[in-house]
């Protein structure tokens, strides 16, 4: 069971819905060629690795590249929740440049069947990574934008 | 990309409502400790120890002019913090638009569109 999402206070949530049965999303979110088509800055760079191992304790790795410039973006993480068609729960980190792997934070993705359409929320948590999780106050995303509001105000006056 | 270690460090920053306020009531400029700090309900120790985090992800820095000091919001590892966030959703969107596209693909192989004419299957239809 997912409880109805309040945006917690240091996540990302998206959500789409799609006019295709859960298992097919589901296999679609996960499938390799889909994270080769994604992963790309754009249609000139490429993904020479995307990998994917998909059970609990399995582990994903994607990464692009520039072919110009030789420049690498990687990701990967551990599959801590493998429930197809409803669930899936995954931790996320970038690789530093010196191979290290940086922060991790977690991503669940909830693929809800609503009779022909299924319904996908993905939420990026994790990211103040020391802290316990505050349950008021405006999140922190929101500071974020109203910080950004507040430089183009001043870009904007200053101009 | 911005460093980890520091974006880690401001995202802990702002992981917490009395660090947001802090940092929402300096955006609109410089102001003294107690103004920056006044009327959250909390103790005098704690100010002192979410300060301390604020001022380790470099977020402010602290100017001291006499007795007074001055709060300042250094405005670098939040516009970092922000970048990360915005590039992090705009992946996901992407990742959200190809499952979309592969899922139509997947449809247009597998079946041909509803209503689509079936001549070839019907020679019956030929005669008429």
């Amino acid at each position: 069971m997912t409880e109805t999402t309040k945006p917690n206070e240091t996540s990302l949530r998206l959500q789409r819905t799609y006019d295709a049965p859960a298992e097919d999303v589901f296999d679609a979110w996960t499938n390799p060629e889909v994270l080769r088509r994604w992963w790309r800055a754009n249609p000139a760079w490429i993904t020479p690795i995307a990998e994917v191992d998909l059970r609990v304790g399995g582990r994903y790795r994607i990464s692009m590249e520039d072919p110009e410039s030789g420049k690498k973006f990687t990701a990967g993480g551990e599959y801590s929740e493998v429930s197809r068609p409803t669930r899936l729960v995954y931790s996320w980190q970038w690789e530093q440049e010196d191979g290290e792997l940086g922060h991790s934070s977690t991503v669940a993705v909830d693929f809800r069947a609503e009779g022909e359409q299924t319904t996908v929320v993905l939420e990026h948590t994790g990211l103040e990574s020391l802290e316990s999780r505050d349950s008021h106050g405006q999140g922190w995303e929101g500071v974020l934008e109203a910080f950004q509001t507040h430089l183009n105000e001043r870009a904007a006056q200053t101009s | 990309m911005a460093n980890n270690v520091l974006l880690d460090r401001t995202f802990v920053a702002c992981s917490h409502p009395i660090r947001r306020g802090i940092l929402e009531r300096l955006a609109g400029g410089e102001m003294t400790v107690g103004e920056a700090t006044g009327d959250f309900g909390v103790s005098k120790p704690a100010i002192s120890k979410h300060l301390k985090l604020l001022e380790e992800a470099g977020a402010i820095t602290r100017v001291i002019d006499g007795r007074t000091h001055r709060l300042r919001l250094r405005e670098q590892p939040l516009e970092d913090a922000y970048e990360w966030m915005s590039n992090q959703r705009e992946l996901w969107e992407r990742k959200f638009d190809t499952v979309e596209e592969y899922l139509r693909e997947q449809r247009e192989h597998q079946q041909p569109p509803r209503g689509a004419p079936q001549q070839e299957n019907n020679p019956a239809k030929e005669s008429k």
